[in-house]
């Protein structure tokens, strides 16, 4: 047993040095007025931050972009990633050169293509299809307000780019699957769209949960990415990046961190949730 | 199976063009751009190249101080590009290496030793994603302070990792899990040592699921963009995403699709010629029981 804990601390101080340890650190300055602006050091507020925090009809709004933009883009990549794992599951001539052509938005590091997707999308600059850009910014901003274009043009990047992900993963989920079980599916019913709901969904339902919850995360961290490239010049309150600016640009450390920490208990539910989807065939295996 | 009418193949093929083309165009797009001229640029077709240069490419590594043939290069800076490169090379490689090494053994532990309560320690690990990175930053700084290693590179060497590991714990100890325990214990009892075993059994019969953690890992890592460019501050420590995202876009539009295209090729090559086996991988882990 000795072996077994040896061989898993690498791996565990790694992830409580870098994750755990700074998450602990984040919840107790969350109940405190932590500011480097102040003279005296963290000063226990008990649940004061995030009193002011429900409170506060910003934080509303930034919640409903958050779980909104969580929640269309996940469903989009889904519905894409399922289209694109059925297209790729039967062999037909040239299958290579498509696979790889789903596989490359992913395979594509995000932290370029996301300076060429957004530059491209709102080019600052005379270029050939700046003119284009720039209109169809304008009348999206106008008739959606400031920012929506930047936004929107982020919800494009991360839909193309988890897409991609999703639909490899699916496609090896349903490698995964005995053919048998579709063959059968397809002596029992002729129409393809109740064999789909009723066979394939069902069997590939773990699959499905893994991705759901996989890309949830990089949601988040696609956001930060072209917030963090405009230096947050643009302007859409989403939960983590509000905090950031709050910590950063008002000092205010301590509801900074009882603001970001209100995305996990949202993200722990759907975590929770995924797990009864995923983990009962392992562990009935095991 | 029986003949398609012609409508159902053309329904198809129409499908997989759409596909490819959504996949495909951006990508092309900004590959297009990077071959342009400063006059191409900016009066020709926006999707084609007619005249196609590298000398946006070459203009990344010329060295600082050397004069260039631009109008308007006092207000152009220099880039470091090549020292961006070495940054990146060593980054990358080393947390992959990083990530494949605490991976395997944790997996190792959790899949075949499963000391008491491996399965809630495994998805303790796999829960940590749970917790953006975004939202870290701040407390993160606390500890890369304390450790001095503020606007140091090695940072990404400690939290990159971080980042796949716990998917990559996730697949291996799947597959550790359920491959036949006889085959490990005929070498054992031939007089094998368990670390023998495991370098010369168990290690090559992973190689699918390894390829997969690895691609999972290097996709994962290159797509990191705000640690770098929050954690690395001097121009001479950055990473090409770092270091492209300081560029001065309105000038150097040119330039920084250079960049991102001679970031993304050798990348790409690497996930393309690894793709088979990644799905190959990851299906060998599902099967065994995601």
């Amino acid at each position: 047993m000795a072996t077994a804990y040896l061989l898993l601390a690498p791996a565990t101080v790694l992830l409580l040095g870098m994750l755990a340890y700074p998450l602990g650190w984040e919840v107790w300055i969350s109940f405190t007025d932590f500011s480097p602006l102040n003279d005296h050091g963290p000063r226990f507020v008990g649940l004061e931050n995030y009193r002011h925090l429900l409170a506060d009809a910003e934080f509303w709004r930034a919640v409903v972009v958050t779980v909104g933009f969580a929640a269309a883009t996940t469903l989009a990549k889904l519905a894409l990633g399922v289209a694109f794992a059925l297209l790729l599951a039967r062999p037909f001539r040239g299958r290579t050169l498509v696979f790889l052509a789903i596989f490359l938005p992913w395979a594509y590091p995000a932290s370029v293509s996301v300076i060429g997707w957004y530059w491209t999308l709102s080019p600052p600059i005379p270029t050939a299809y700046s003119p284009f850009m720039g209109t169809l910014k304008y009348t999206v901003d106008g008739a959606l307000g400031g920012g929506a274009w930047a936004f929107l043009s982020v919800t494009l990047f991360n839909i193309w780019r988890g897409s991609s992900f999703i639909g490899v993963f699916l496609l090896a989920g349903i490698n995964a699957v005995p053919p048998e079980l579709f063959e059968c599916a397809l002596l029992e019913s002729r129409s393809a769209w109740r064999r789909f709901w009723l066979v394939t969904v069902p069997l590939l339902r773990p699959f499905l949960a893994l991705a759901v919850f996989l890309s949830l995360t990089t949601a988040f961290a696609d956001l930060a990415n072209v917030w963090l490239l405009t230096a947050g010049r643009v302007v859409f309150p989403v939960v983590g990046t509000q905090a950031y600016w709050l910590a950063i640009k008002g000092g205010q450390f301590g509801p900074a961190s009882a603001l970001s920490l209100m995305l996990v208990p949202f993200l722990l539910a759907v975590l929770a949730l995924l797990f009864r989807a995923f983990d009962p065939p392992a562990e009935a295996r095991a | 199976m029986n003949p398609r009418p012609w409508w159902r193949r053309a329904g198809h093929a129409g499908l997989l063009l759409v596909a490819t083309v959504y996949c495909v165009f951006p990508i092309y797009f900004m590959f297009v751009q990077s071959l342009k001229t400063a006059q191409e640029d900016v009066f020709g077709n926006p999707f084609i190249v007619t005249n196609p240069t590298l000398e946006n490419f070459e203009e990344l590594f010329e060295r600082k101080g050397q004069p260039r043939n631009f109008v308007g290069r006092a207000l152009r800076r220099d880039y470091p590009f090549f020292v961006w490169l070495e940054n990146t090379i060593v980054i990358f490689g080393g947390s992959v290496a990083i990530t494949l090494a605490a991976g395997v053994a944790a997996a190792y532990a959790l899949g075949r030793l499963q000391p008491p309560g491996f399965r809630w320690w495994r998805r303790a690990i796999f829960a940590t994603y749970v917790v953006p990175h975004t939202i870290l930053f701040v407390p993160l700084y606390q500890v890369i302070i304390r450790l001095g290693l503020d606007d140091n590179p090695v940072v990404l060497l400690l939290v990159y990792p971080t980042m796949a590991l716990p998917f990559c714990v996730w697949i291996l100890s799947a597959y550790f899990q359920n491959l036949p325990r006889e085959i490990e214990e005929s070498a054992l009892v031939e007089g094998a040592s368990r670390a023998a075993a495991f370098y010369r059994i168990v290690l090559p019969m992973s190689r699918p699921v390894l390829i997969a953690a690895g691609i999972f890992a290097l996709g994962t890592i290159a797509s990191d963009f705000m640690i770098a460019s929050v954690f690395l501050l001097s121009e001479h420590n950055q990473t090409i995403p770092a270091g492209l995202a300081t560029m001065e876009v309105a000038l150097d539009e040119l330039l920084a699709v250079a960049g991102i295209n001679l970031m993304a090729i050798p990348v790409v090559l690497l996930c393309a010629v690894f793709a088979r086996g990644y799905v190959r991988g990851l299906t060998a882990a599902m099967i065994e029981g995601a």
